[in-house]
């Protein structure tokens, strides 16, 4: 092979999910009419704003080498406490700061029963998804909540800021956040660095322990946001709201893990991975595909996607 | 009748020739003995013969027919090697072990009760006392080891490699050991044994071939005339000075000491040592002797019984490496990849990591005072990258140990504790360590410096500890008596 080729591969590989992307987005503007006008761009962003922070909540998980399989309840559990506590009568700002509480709390437990416990994750927050689902239909007794809701929180949900959905500033503002913590703070480099070599890291003088309870507790954090934004967005809450942010929130992170590097999560990769579900799911929604299609194409990409990342980590250790 | 013949067998790795040119041969019905120094070939060698390595030049044949291995499986048949490490399943039975690959079955189905008549009758032919219903983890360690030499032997081999077999064993279990070696040699076994422990290769061996840095010495017969003392000045090597250029150094005032540090956990037992500024202080010793776990202990924060560790003339305790590394302590862990490196990380990311709180302001790190860090650090180092942003993991082993050393550049230590800097990297990547030491010992640090390669410890310090059994047996001071340190380190126990 001569090198120009290996370049290309390597470009094609790096890029790919960024690349397969624009094709799809190419593709959709082309034989879907209404696809490419700005109104429908904005409905996009709109559409993918919950499930690209709850994702960025889960990327926090990936990038300190653990898994969180409880926000998507974690995130129903919030919606439903914070439309209880609403409809109570209590101040939307004091309903809002106790769920965010909530699910940081969720974080604290998983955290410090994975570090000090030493039960893996994957089991930890299994057992915590179900509490959470437990304790919601403990709160509701299996009723959705109703009623009215104060202008203020649903703004939160349902406003503009001019042109742009409120929703899309909010979730530019924790993709941005997430990005600036991770690639220009210390605490994200030392969470990359935890979760890339953890005993490497405590010889640095690393405390990986504090990084990882960090990381589930933002994940926790995203995980209510996510219901609390969800509640404002509905104006309701009902026992079951998130749970299908759980596929797609493993979904938009591991699309994530392909872009830029190979198999390493990353906020923006995260967002590429978030975007590239909205747009699937846009795009054949308008172009009138069954929904059942939507599922089959998204997993198929994923599949696609992650296959690429391995090729190009053979590539690597071949050379 | 030669079983084994051994000609021209080279291995060549990159930057360093493990295995050069090696002649020699097995008897059949022998006890032939392997011995040599760390890194003299004799791994490289067992490896080739198990299939593990094939060679970069020269052959060898079994029963005059030129062997080609492709794999271990593929040489058991052949040549069995009872490792260093059993590979033993250890929930498995005995005889689940015994048949671990060549499991017999009916329609798919696992034939149970033929296995273990055929396992018994096979154990029956050497009169051993292993249980083999139970599974292999609730078996002692001699029995353990008798159990994977049992395997070894059912598949049937001509030859027979023992590779540090008594490591693990008690004085008895050893005798049991070389009975059972003995019995194998009368029914007409060929035997290939490996130690670091010479007064049993002197006990077992018919005949014992020295490997020095790759080459064949020499092939002795055992008898009267050979003694320890002949076979460890047949191990070392006289000529060696310009590999190790020893940067000169003033040494200064004690800059790091440990008194009567003793741990019933790690097993620690009245270690005391000191390193001065400026100094080299080698510590040599086989694998397992402790030194690594030394280091790490001390280094961790480890809790211990009693001792006391003053550094720069102030008492020291620590609780953590964190703490550790702030008040003054670098450690460059013996394995890099495991735990000295973000592989997946750039260089860049894996140099800043330790700095990050110097970098940073009010948690932001800051760009400009990253990038010239990191230069400093690479220039200062010589490590060969197309950009900083280059992964640590596509670098060569020597560049990769180089920033396992400029990850703690700016940390201005007082100690640097250098665990095994130089195994698996090239000649020349070897001496620019040796380099970086001699300067930051020049710096005024004192060096702590952990090593299995007698040749280069003897090189490179200025004064040595030997251990063994998690205990200091000795020290030793300049001009280096090799063979005398080497006596200590393996440790000339009558068995």
């Amino acid at each position: 092979m001569t090198k120009k080729k290996i370049q290309i591969q390597q470009f094609l590989t790096q890029f790919g999910t960024i690349i397969a992307l624009v094709a799809v987005f190419i593709v959709f503007t082309s034989f879907v009419s209404g696809f490419i006008q700005v109104k429908n761009l904005l409905n996009i962003l709109r559409q993918i704003a919950l499930l690209a922070i709850i994702s960025e909540g889960f990327t926090m998980c990936l990038i300190v080498g653990e898994l969180d399989l409880s926000f998507a309840h974690v995130a129903s559990l919030t919606s439903v406490i914070v439309a209880g506590l609403i409809f109570s009568g209590m101040n939307p700002l004091l309903a809002i700061i106790i769920s965010l509480s909530v699910g940081a709390a969720f974080g604290i437990v998983a955290g410090l029963l994975v570090t000090k416990v030493g039960i893996p994750s994957l089991i930890t927050t299994l057992a915590t998804g179900i509490i959470a689902t437990g304790l919601i239909y403990a709160y509701t007794k299996g009723v959705s909540f109703y009623g009215k809701m104060p202008d203020s929180f649903l703004a939160l949900g349902r406003g503009n800021f001019g042109p742009i959905p409120s929703l899309v500033i909010i979730m530019l503002l924790v993709v941005f956040a997430a990005h600036l913590m991770i690639n220009n703070m210390k605490i994200g480099k030392y969470m990359q660095a935890t979760g890339a070599n953890k005993m490497a890291a405590r010889l640095a003088g690393v405390n990986t322990d504090k990084y990882k309870i960090l990381a589930l507790v933002l994940s926790g954090t995203a995980a209510s946001i996510t219901g609390i934004l969800l509640t404002s967005k509905l104006g309701a809450a009902n026992p079951e709201g998130a749970t299908g942010f759980m596929m797609d929130g493993f979904a938009a992170a591991l699309l994530g893990e392909t872009v830029l590097s190979v198999g390493r999560a990353s906020p923006f990769g995260t967002f590429i991975g978030a975007l590239m579900i909205g747009v699937l799911n846009n795009g054949m929604t308008l172009a009138g595909a069954p929904y059942y299609m939507q599922d089959i194409t998204k997993g198929a990409i994923i599949i696609l996607s992650v296959t690429i990342t391995s090729i190009q980590a053979k590539m690597l250790e071949g050379k | 009748m030669k079983i084994l013949e051994i000609q021209e067998l080279t291995k060549a790795f990159p930057g360093v020739v493990a295995l050069d040119s090696v002649n020699m041969d097995l008897e059949a019905g022998e006890i032939h003995s392997l011995v040599g120094e760390n890194g003299a070939g004799k791994s490289t060698l067992v490896k080739i013969l198990a299939g593990v390595y094939r060679p970069t030049s020269g052959r060898f044949s079994l029963m005059g027919e030129e062997m080609h291995f492709h794999s271990p499986k593929d040489a058991s048949k052949h040549i069995g090697v009872v490792h260093q490490e059993r590979e033993l399943v250890p929930h498995f039975s005995g005889y689940q072990n015994l048949f671990l690959g060549l499991e017999e079955t009916k329609a798919g189905f696992l034939k149970r009760r033929a296995m273990i008549s055929k396992a018994r009758e096979f154990i029956s032919k050497y009169h051993l006392d292993v249980d083999m219903s139970l599974p292999a983890k609730q078996l002692g360690s001699g029995q353990q080891e008798m159990l994977t030499i049992l395997k070894v032997l059912f598949r049937d081999p001509k030859i027979i490699i023992f590779d540090e077999p008594t490591a693990p064993l008690s004085i008895k279990e050893i005798e049991i050991l070389f009975t059972l070696i003995r019995d194998l040699r009368s029914k007409g076994m060929t035997i290939l044994y490996i130690s670091h422990h010479l007064s049993e290769v002197l006990e077992i061996s018919d005949r014992i071939t020295v490997l020095r840095n790759g080459k064949k010495v020499a092939t002795v017969e055992n008898g009267d005339q050979i003694s320890e003392r002949k076979l460890i000045s047949l191990m070392i090597s006289k000529d060696l000075e310009n590999q190790y250029p020893k940067t000169k150094t003033e040494i200064g005032k004690e800059v790091f000491s440990v008194k009567d540090y003793s741990s019933v956990r790690s097993k620690f037992s009245n270690i005391s040592f000191s390193i001065r500024e400026g100094e080299i202080a080698g510590f040599a010793g086989l694998v397992g002797a402790g030194r690594t776990e030394l280091a790490k202990s001390i280094f961790s924060g480890a809790k211990h019984e009693s001792g006391e560790i003053t550094l720069n003339g102030k008492r020291f305790t620590s609780k953590s490496s964190g703490q550790s590394v702030r008040k003054g302590i670098a450690m460059i862990p013996e394995n890099r990849r495991a735990e000295g490196l973000f592989v997946q990380m750039s260089v860049k990311d894996n140099l800043i990591v330790p700095h990050l709180s110097s970098l940073s302001k009010i948690g932001f790190t800051v760009r400009k005072d990253i990038n010239e860090y990191v230069g400093k650090a690479i220039k200062r180092f010589s490590i060969k990258v197309s950009s900083p942003e280059q992964l640590v993991r596509t670098l060569s082993g020597g560049n990769q140990q180089k920033v396992s050393v400029g990850k703690w550049m700016g940390e201005n230590a007082l100690v640097w504790i250098f665990d095994e800097p130089t195994q698996g990297i090239d000649v020349d990547a070897k001496t620019e360590i040796y380099n970086i030491m001699g300067s930051l010992a020049k710096n005024g640090a004192g060096i702590w410096f952990i090593s299995s390669d007698l040749r280069e410890l003897v090189a490179i310090s200025d004064r040595i500890y030997v251990m063994k059994g998690f205990k200091i047996l000795g020290e030793f001071v300049p001009p280096f008596d090799e063979e005398e340190i080497l006596a200590l380190m393996i440790g000339e126990k009558k068995s």
